[in-house]
């Protein structure tokens, strides 16, 4: 995004700029619309369920924010590769890495006083998290191995790891469910709000959406991840070592990812628990498409599709509508701007 | 001259989306006529040539053979007409032999056997009859580009055609090959074929065509027979309104004169038994030395494909050195990468503009500055882009190199390939530099932007630049340099200064024969 385009958002040319997106979000509601009822149910009462659970009450909004946490994280984790042309398919595994390496220090560090755990533990799912993404850019920058390849099985290793972490090593044997004993409280984000809880996480996450937009958008470094994924060779031969932008944006990527998985640990959970990845990676694709890999736009497709998700588990609730009916409607909000882009271009 | 042509293209209309290449053109083409077709580059020659030979359908126009109105739907029919062509960018398959290429999607005589007995021998009776001296055994990748050209020519002629219609066929040739190919020209229509000789040069035509079209921004110019033209009323007719032809440089002849040209004292670029590897270690360019002083421009002149391209990104660190030393401005920079010698002024024009230099997901603004993304004004000490900056150089830029476009913010891949051009040479030419490697920076260029180039060259030169223009195109580097090196096979096969200047000369060492004086 450059000066000039932020100039046109800004100026009533935004009108006419995003109403092919707004046609495209209105489209997919449409066509949902239709499935549910075919299904037999009331149409304007599920759209207002999936709009505006999230606005009635205060709880409804915090959900919302707590869901926007992980989702705008990892929809950076996608977008950040994709500047460069890579595709980070392994936000998943690198967002479970990142948050047993916050639990490690969390549990292995419980004494420590607040201001020492919680940096360390937010700073270990960092670190973990790179680490689980510098694997695959480590093997495309070496032997040039397909990183949508090998981020995905990086995926199933952390299932593995998670598993053998939350049963075998700090297990809580009074969980039902995979899971381990509590991390330090110095380890615990403070909340914004104590009830219903709201945990700072969310200004990290709001912080680091802004930076990275530095990063990429005003940087000459970031100039250099862009021109990548424009034309690598063109890049190389202009003076870019190309390979290590690859490699720098697998890293970051994961790096983002294992933050999500830190926060969800130290914000949410306070232990590890099997399963906290959730469907982020997917919704997180979803985002960082719809936002057409824009990282300013990120975080407010982000808060949509978290609006999305918080409605759809109320709608499930309150009208037995399955959830699965607003991934249907997010697939469509997709598929719809990517066909608005085709109109566009004629 | 009441004879009726015997073929006649009418009303020709063509366009490409938004672009009307050709706009109600004409052509006609007599028995036994070599017929130039002359114009800029982008004036729609090839268009036009591909509609006759039914590789584009027209959205108006007819075409006649011998006054009978005739289809043409594929190359097929077309050499069923007796129509054949030989593409500026052929193809041939390289591990197969002549013959074999030249048989390739023919009726065979004897499929069983696959023996090509005949089809040799009908080939090097051709090969006889028009002077097209080629081995019919020969493998392809072992030959020169002016024998692989014969070898396309007999190909059509192996299937038997009438009309030969030649696509800038001397690109890639040396002035002997070219001599060769118009004589066998010459023999051709003698024996009663007819030739359309496409070109964009001017003396090419004058000096072998009977007739000449010219064809300016989809249009017909002008059509009269050789006897009538002379180069004046061609340029003209060429370069239409907006570009003086007197003080043109494109059309100067002479140019700088015939004598030695005064240099800089200081060598700005030596280079001393430099040696490139390719992947499989073989040298392609292999113990080369030169040097380039500033306010000079030295040529590069060769066939395409004999290391020039290599030699020119070893020396911007943009492909490994085996050997040797590189020298620019007093320091080696045989380890130094790209990016250092892009900030110590070292800028370079691509011959692959779009691979190699165009980013066509990024912005006109963004592509403008690629390479000195890192340097003031667009970026400030603690790698911040200044975007303000950024932009102004755009719109700057946009407005002094006539870029059309809708403004800094359109993305790369909108712009026409003419404009994609304009984007690069803006690019290489506004930014402070002491040395350029500009590797045919005039190719598909039309007129106007081509004697914009050679304006900027020169007027860099004055100013102290040194530049290595690398180059195919034998006049351009006549016209422009102080002196020319040839290569050949990854060697320089001599250096000649200005005074020395001979086409023949330089063709000779083009194809590998050493001077031996
Ligand atoms: N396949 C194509 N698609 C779009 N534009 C084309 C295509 N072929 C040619 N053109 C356009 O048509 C014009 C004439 O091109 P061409 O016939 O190749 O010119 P010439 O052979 O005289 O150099 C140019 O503006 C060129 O950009
Ligand atoms: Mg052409």
């Amino acid at each position: 995004m450059t000066e000039q385009a932020i100039e046109n958002k800004l100026t009533p040319g935004w009108v006419t700029r995003f109403l092919p997106d707004l046609l495209a979000v209105v489209a997919s509601f449409v066509a949902a619309g239709i499935f549910i009822a075919a299904m037999g149910f009331n149409v304007l009462d599920a759209y207002e369920t999936i709009l505006f659970t999230s606005f009635r009450s205060t709880n409804g909004f915090i959900q919302t924010l707590l869901k926007f946490v992980p989702l705008v994280l990892l929809a950076l984790a996608f977008t950040v590769p994709l500047a460069a042309g890579k595709f980070n398919i392994g936000g998943e595994g690198q967002m479970i890495v990142g948050a047993i390496g916050a639990a490690a220090v969390g549990i292995v560090f419980a004494d420590l006083p607040g201001v020492l755990l919680l940096p360390l533990v937010i700073l270990g799912g960092i670190l973990f998290g790179a680490f689980w993404g510098a694997i695959p850019a480590w093997l495309l920058y070496r032997f040039n191995i397909n990183e949508i390849l090998t981020t995905v099985l990086m995926n199933f290793i952390s299932f593995g790891l998670i598993d053998y972490v939350a049963t075998e090593i700090w297990k809580d044997p009074l969980a039902g469910h995979p899971t381990t004993v509590p991390i330090g409280t110095g380890g615990q984000l403070p909340l914004l709000v104590s009830s219903p809880p709201l945990h700072s996480g969310l200004l990290i996450a709001l912080v680091t959406a802004g930076l990275i937009y530095m990063y990429t958008n005003r940087t000459s470094a970031g100039y250099e991840l862009i021109a990548t994924g424009a034309n690598p060779r063109a890049s190389h031969v202009y003076g870019i070592n190309v390979r290590r932008m690859f490699l720098m944006s697998l890293i970051l990527g994961g790096a983002l990812a294992g933050l999500a998985g830190a926060i969800e640990v130290s914000g949410n959970h306070h232990r590890l628990i099997e399963g906290l990845q959730s469907n982020f990676l997917i919704l997180g694709i979803i985002i960082g498409l719809i936002s057409r890999g824009n990282n300013l736009a990120v975080p407010f497709v982000a808060f949509f599709i978290a609006v999305l998700e918080v409605g759809a588990s109320a709608m499930q609730r309150t009208m037995m509508i399955p959830g699965e009916m607003v991934f249907i409607v997010e697939a469509l909000v997709l598929l719809f701007v990517l066909l608005s882009d085709v109109v566009r271009r004629r | 001259m009441a004879q009726q042509p015997l073929l006649k293209m009418v009303g020709v209309r063509k366009t490409f989306g938004p672009v009307v290449a050709l706009d109600n053109v004409s052509l006609e083409l007599n028995k036994n006529e070599i017929h130039g077709f002359l114009g800029g580059n982008g004036a729609g020659k090839t268009t036009l040539m591909n509609v006759l030979y039914g590789l584009y359908k027209p959205d108006a126009g007819e075409i006649y053979l011998d006054g009978q109105k005739i289809d043409i739907r594929s190359p097929k029919d077309a050499i069923a007409h007796g129509i054949g062509m030989v593409h500026q960018h052929f193809l041939q398959i390289e591990n197969y032999t002549v013959t074999e290429n030249i048989v390739l999607g023919t009726e065979l005589q004897n499929r069983p056997t696959l023996k090509l007995d005949e089809a040799e021998k009908r080939i090097a009776d051709l090969s006889e009859r028009f002077g097209l001296v080629v081995d019919p055994r020969a493998v392809i990748e072992n030959l020169p580009m002016g024998v692989r050209q014969r070898v396309e020519i007999l190909k059509a002629l192996y299937r038997g055609v009438r009309i030969l219609i030649l696509d800038e066929p001397t690109t890639n040739l040396t002035p002997q090959e070219v001599d060769a190919l118009f004589e066998s020209l010459r023999v051709m229509v003698n024996q009663g074929l007819s030739v359309v000789f496409i070109t964009h040069k001017l003396r090419e035509v004058m000096s072998v065509c009977d007739r000449i079209s010219v064809l300016r921004n989809g249009r017909n110019a002008i059509s009269l027979p050789r006897s009538e033209a002379n180069e004046e009323i061609l340029v003209r007719e060429m370069v239409g309104e907006g570009l003086d032809v007197e003080k043109s440089l494109l059309f100067s002849g002479e140019g700088l004169g015939k004598k030695t040209l005064p240099v800089g004292e200081k060598v700005v670029l030596h280079v001393e038994n430099l040696t490139v590897r390719d992947e499989n270690g073989l040298p392609v360019v292999n113990d080369v030395s030169f040097d380039v002083h500033e306010q000079e421009i030295l040529g590069l002149a060769g066939v395409a494909g004999n290391g020039q391209q290599e030699l020119a990104e070893s020396l911007l660190g943009i492909r490994p050195i085996a050997a040797g030393r590189v020298v620019i401005n007093g320091t080696d920079v045989a380890q130094t990468g790209t990016r250092q010698l892009i900030e110590q002024g070292v800028t370079y024009i691509p011959q692959d503009r779009l691979n190699d230099g165009f980013l066509p997901r990024a912005s006109v603004a963004q592509n403008l500055i690629l390479g000195y993304h890192r340097q003031p004004p667009y970026s400030s000490k603690n790698g911040l882009l200044n975007w303000p900056a950024i932009y102004q150089t755009a719109r700057r830029l946009i407005k002094e190199y006539t870029i059309k476009t809708t403004g800094p913010d359109e993305i790369g891949a909108n712009l026409s390939g003419g404009n994609i051009q304009r984007v690069m040479l803006a690019r290489a030419f506004s930014h402070q530099a002491r040395l350029m490697i500009a590797h045919n920076p005039t190719r598909g260029l039309d007129i106007h932007s081509m004697e914009f180039v050679y304006t900027k060259l020169l007027e860099q030169k004055e100013q102290g630049l040194a530049t290595l223009l690398i180059s195919e195109d034998l006049d351009e580097l006549m016209l422009l340099c102080n002196r020319i090196a040839v290569m050949y096979r990854g060697q320089i096969m001599g250096i000649l200064d200005r005074s020395q200047f001979d086409k023949y000369q330089i063709g000779r060492l083009m194809s590998g024969v050493k001077i031996n004086d």
